[in-house]
């Protein structure tokens, strides 16, 4: 099974050249940031409710990149909230996405591909190799978003995420967008972790728009 | 956590007493599995004396809500207040699953 940074990732790549889809750099950061916390809650290992975020158990979870933020949290004396991690992890999404590209590649669904633009610049690439993955996250994705199924934790997480990426208005159209928008944001707040994701980018998002309405003083 | 299994006609009642979070949300989920009566019929988790859920307690009711209302069973959650209505109130809970404030309501639209 993927973990769901690997998910995310997977989602975050075009289908055929293996370009990364535009997505703002702050969402994706604290996509990864959030996969990985969400990650360990799911594996039992930290909990969080509205104030804090908390460890459970520190034993390894045999996951290199998921023991070396635990150990991070665990090593923290004082409580903090959910919001507080994700972008405290924020800061090492290139890492958590990196591993993610690795592991994709290791496991036979990604390859790895070096180009060269104007002899110069060069640029990875990463094109689909097994798109069976791919798949089944799309389509566990799109059945649950079109019917009123109870959705398990697994999907609430990964629809929370791909709505922070803004991955939903890629692959629907506009007027698909907008019949399961609310149905979207419905799973999205079903997760704490996953809903203060989203919180976070909008904070970030509503920063980013007062700076650019004041202008450059 | 306990977890007291009760009947109102053809309808189940699971009342939850503790709190459900990452330590008793395994135990929550096997004692309400076991509390699915065979051949189903609605069943109504009543959280009157739960003090406290936290993330992992919600995807514990959630799981618990899906494989129930797989089979086209009525699920319900009732008697929830304070901080733990908060919770389900910031997850939008009401949502996805029915809610009713008394168990009374919860029973009498789980008989429907």
């Amino acid at each position: 099974m993927l973990t769901l940074a690997e998910e995310i990732v997977l989602l975050t790549l075009d289908d055929e050249g293996g370009k990364f889809l535009y997505v703002p750099e702050h969402s994706m950061r604290y996509a990864l940031s959030g996969a990985v916390l969400m990650e360990l809650a799911f594996r039992g290992k930290i909990d969080a409710d509205p104030d804090s975020l908390f460890i459970l158990d520190t034993t390894s979870t045999n996951d290199g990149m998921l023991d070396s933020i635990l150990k991070q949290i665990a090593k923290e004396e004082e409580r903090h909230d959910c919001s507080y991690w994700i972008q405290y992890f924020g800061r090492e999404a290139y890492r958590i996405q990196q591993v993610a590209l690795q592991r994709l590649c290791d496991a036979g669904i990604l390859r790895a591909e070096d180009k060269s633009f104007l002899w110069v610049f060069k640029s990875r690439r990463y094109p689909i190799r097994n798109d069976l993955a791919e798949k089944e996250v799309k389509q566990r994705i799109m059945a649950l978003l079109f019917s009123d199924d109870i959705p398990d934790p697994r999907d609430i997480a990964i629809i929370g995420l791909a709505e922070s990426c803004r991955l939903f208005e890629r692959m629907f159209s506009r007027s698909e967008y907008e019949r399961v928008r609310g149905r979207i944001e419905e799973i999205g707040r079903l997760e704490l972790i996953g809903q203060t994701i989203s919180k976070v980018v909008r904070e970030i998002e509503f920063q980013l728009g007062q700076a650019t309405a004041i202008g450059p003083m | 956590m306990e977890l007291r299994v009760s009947k109102h006609n053809a309808v189940t009642i699971a009342e939850v007493d503790g709190r459900i979070d990452g330590m008793t949300a395994k135990e929550f989920e096997e004692k309400m599995a076991e509390a699915i009566p065979e051949g189903g019929g609605p069943m109504v988790c009543d959280l009157s004396h739960v003090s406290y859920v936290s993330s992992a307690g919600l995807r514990a009711i959630l799981v618990i809500a899906k494989r129930f209302s797989k089979d086209g069973n009525f699920f319900s959650v009732c008697g929830h207040s304070g901080p733990v209505a908060e919770v389900l109130r910031i997850s939008g809970f009401e949502k996805i699953i029915p809610m009713h404030e008394s168990r009374a309501d919860a029973v009498e639209k789980a008989e429907g």
